[in-house]
Parts: structure tokens; sequence; C-alpha cells
């Protein structure tokens, strides 16, 4: 079969799955954002438990494949009766391994904020809150955008797994159409060709966002 | 003028008779049955997690009805059992597996439809098997009807025959989708699904090994399917081969092993070898 009357007859069921992958990487990422603030939070302030309960935890994700805690919220959790849906639990397996990464990319540009601001802050009496809030947060954001889009592309390359627990993202949908089709080769190239424009987007998307941001 | 058009003709002619052996020619591919016994070994494309066909036991041994006779092949083609690398997939990873060549054929709890025929080749079938539906005893589900609600979920496989199956046993039904059978079953044991369709001997399997836990409803989801060896089509001499030793397991010469495998994996003898002959 043609790839161009393939793709007509079959192109317009990958809409659907393409708005699924893309809802789950953009809210997913955001996720994981807020999850590494929280988490370098965590590290600065929490005291030595605090920061070795962190390390803990990143070892934990860092060294097992997000698949994994893919399954154990999708299949576990309605064990200890919360059957949440499968984008839900995916997408909170993605937030909780990502985050990881993330506060380790924030903790890297906090060590590049100078020290003397932090003097500075407690001379002018902000308190330790207002001065994570409106110095070093800000700052750290702004420094970490090249790795922040690397990790977001990452993730959203992540997002695949989740057809292994039912959600009918890009590569369930292809997998759908291979075993209705037998048309693997068609079914997968359709799908290489979305993720490439998807991740080319992104890039895009933090490159403008690092050059309108960035202090001159 | 004439003589012109005449010669015309028959240079016509004569390109066309070389293009034809050519494309002869081209057709004429080496067989994989020669590729296989040169090779001195057989790939075979397989699932891993669609019990009693073809798992891993304990041990993490693949084994399996469908591996037993794959085995029963490989003897007939080199005398002994072992000579035969499996390439484990899951259930869409089969299809390119052999289109690409990267295995000679396939097995695995295959069933056979008019509509993969069109783009795989089949074998006659080594064995038939009904679709059951397996429960968790909590739901109290008894029959089809009961599991036909709005509050109950299904756990499907990702082929579209169990989706057109849902639609037209349980249309009320929620339905889930996954890509091994291992993953249904989970999807049972966790909660997220009261119920899974799966082949008769594989549902049955399951329910064997928690008993305290799973059933499988009477009755079976539509006709009695086939199960067969697929491989990729148009190689007329590897189909025949592959063919006329899966007629001698189930019907003719060898059909005393098939029996042995048989007992094995299902306790029980295998449809007789001819109808009229009386069972033994």
């Amino acid at each position: 079969m043609s790839y161009a009357r393939w793709f007509t007859i079959y192109g317009p069921s990958y809409l659907n799955a393409l708005g699924w992958t893309a809802l789950t990487a953009v809210l997913a990422s955001l996720g994981a954002v807020v999850w590494g603030c929280v988490l370098l939070l965590f590290r600065l302030a929490g005291g030595p438990w605090g920061a070795r309960g962190v390390d803990a935890y990143m070892q934990a994700f860092r060294n097992t494949p997000v698949l994994l805690p893919i399954y154990l919220i999708y299949f576990g959790f309605p064990l200890i009766g919360l059957p949440w849906p499968a984008v839900i639990c995916g997408g909170l397996a993605l937030v909780l391994q990502n985050g990881a990464y993330v506060s380790e990319i924030l903790r890297g540009s906090f060590k590049a904020i100078d020290r003397v601001q932090f003097d500075a802050a407690k001379s002018i009496g902000l308190s330790p809150w207002h001065t994570f809030r409106k110095i070093t947060l800000p700052q750290v954001l702004v420094y970490s955008i090249p790795s922040l889009g690397n990790q977001v592309v990452l993730l959203l390359k992540d997002t695949s797994l989740l057809s292994a627990i039912t959600v009918t993202e890009l590569t369930m949908q292809a997998k759908l159409l291979t075993e209705q089709t037998g048309a693997a080769y068609e079914a997968f190239m359709v799908v290489a060709i979305l993720y490439l424009i998807l991740v080319s987007g992104t890039e895009v998307l933090f490159r403008v966002a690092h050059r309108a941001v960035r202090w001159r | 003028m004439r003589r012109g058009l005449l010669r015309y003709a028959l240079t016509a002619l004569g390109v066309s008779v070389l293009l034809a052996t050519a494309a002869q020619a081209g057709a004429q591919e080496k067989s994989r049955l020669d590729l296989v016994l040169e090779r001195g070994k057989l790939i075979v494309v397989t699932m891993s997690t669609a019990p009693p066909f073809a798992f891993t036991d304990e041990k993490g041994q693949l084994v399996g009805f469908d591996i037993d006779i794959v085995r029963l092949l490989t003897t007939a083609l080199f005398k002994d059992p072992n000579k035969v690398e499996f390439v484990i997939v899951t259930a869409e990873g089969r299809w390119p597996a052999i289109e690409s060549g990267r295995a000679d054929m396939g097995v695995g709890g295959t069933t056979v439809y008019p509509d993969r025929a069109v783009r795989v080749a089949f074998t006659r079938p080594f064995i038939d098997s009904g679709i059951s539906v397996l429960v968790s005893k909590k739901a109290g589900i008894r029959s089809v009807a009961d599991l036909n609600q709005e509050k109950h979920t299904v756990a499907n496989l990702n082929n579209p025959q169990m989706a057109d199956r849902a639609k037209r046993f349980f249309p009320r039904t929620k339905v889930l989708t996954f890509d091994t059978p291992s993953a249904q079953l989970l999807a049972v044991r966790s909660g997220r699904a009261q119920a899974l369709q799966i082949d008769t001997p594989t549902a049955e399997w399951w329910a064997h090994q928690n008993k305290e836990e799973l059933e499988v409803l009477p009755g079976f989801l539509g006709a009695s399917q086939n199960n067969a060896i697929y491989l990729k089509p148009g190689d007329f001499k590897w189909w025949q081969w592959l063919d006329t030793s899966v007629a001698e397991l189930r019907t003719g010469s060898w059909y005393p092993q098939y029996s042995d495998v048989y007992q094995k994996w299902f306790g029980k003898n295998p449809p007789p070898q001819k109808f009229y002959l009386p069972r033994q």
C-alpha cells in the first residue's frame, strides 16, 4: 500500500492521539518544573535531613526506568483504593521522575548566583521565603531555560511509554493501526514524523523564550 | 514502411520476452527453507506473555504449547529440538518481524483472521481455540449479560477483533486496551478492570493459577477460532513445508508427538486424528 493512500485513510485518526501526547507533555512538564522547585526548596531550607531526603528521592528515581513508576502507580494505586485514570497515573509518574532531574538542573543554576545577593537580601530585611521567591527562583529559572528545554524534550518522548497503560497517545495509535492493518512501517513512520515536529517545535519555543528573558 | 513496422514489432516482442524472463528470474528468489537449512537453525518470532501457548516459566525459560510445536518442527528439520532461536516481541511487533525477514516464521497464540491474511500468510491451524472471558471473583459477574453494565470495565488486547467483540457482546461495558496479555491480567488483578477476554486456554490457565481470585465465564465469545503459524507471504516452498508439517502433526504421521505435547499442556487428548477414527 502506498504511503499516500495509507495516510489519507488513517491519517485523521492520529489527530486525537497527537492531542493526548501534546496535552500530557505540557501538563507533565509544568508539573515537573513545579515539583523540581519544591524539591530545591526542601534541599535549601530543609536542613541536613531535607537535603538527605531529596538525595534519596533523586537516587530512587534517577536509577529506575520511568516505565517502572508508570506501572507501579497505574496498577498499584487501585490496590490502595485510588483507581485514578491512566492519563493521571502516567502523568504523575512522569512528573515524579522528571521533577528529580529538574531539581538537579535548578540546583546547578542556583550555584551560579552570586552569594553577595543573599547578604544584600538579608541586610534589607527580606525573610528567607521572600529571598527564595523574589531573588533565588526567578534567576534560577532563567538560567535553567536551555537545560529545562532538553528535559522537556526527554519528557515529551517518554510520553510514548504511556501506551503501556492504555493511553491512546501517538505510539498507542500506531500500535492499534498496526494490529488493525498489519502495516507496521507506515503506522510508525507517521508517528516518527509527528514526534519530530513536536520536538523541533519545543526546541524552537525554548530558544525563543531564552532569547526573550536572558539578561544582556 | 512495412518492413520497418515488422522490425519494430519484433524488437518490441524481443524486449518484452527479455523483461519477462528477468522478472521471472527475480521472482525465483531463494526460499526461506533453503536459507534455514543452510543456516542450521530456525528463527521464530513469538510472544512471551501468552500462557499456555508461549510464556516464561519460573526459571525464566520460554515454554508453552506453541514453543513445543516449534521444537517438533525443529526436530523435523535438524533432528535436534534446540536448533531454534526465539525472538520475543509484543503483539504488534509480530508482523514487522516476519515482514522484514528478521524471523522465518511466528507462533504464540496467534489467531487467523481474513483481514490479517491480507498482509501475512498462515499455515493450516495447529490448534483451535475459543475466546473466553476471565473475571475477578470479587466482581460477582456470573455471565456475559452480567458483564454488560456501565459499572464494569473489561481489559482488551490492542487488536480490532477484541474491540469488535466488546461492541457486540458487552456494548455497555467500559473498555481498556493493553499491548500484552500480561498487562490485561494485571489490570484484572489490580482492580483496574473486572474482566478480560482472551483465548480460552490462556483464560483457563490463569484461572487455574489463581483459583481464589479468578474464574472463567461459561461459554465462548463468538465462534471457535484457529491458531496457526504465520510467515511472510509469497514464499511457496517455505509455506508448503510448514503447512505439510502442521498437517502431519495434526492428522498424520507425527500425531503421536503432537498428542504428547497436547497432553502436556492441556491435560487431555487432542481432537481425533481423523474424524472416522475412534478417539484413542
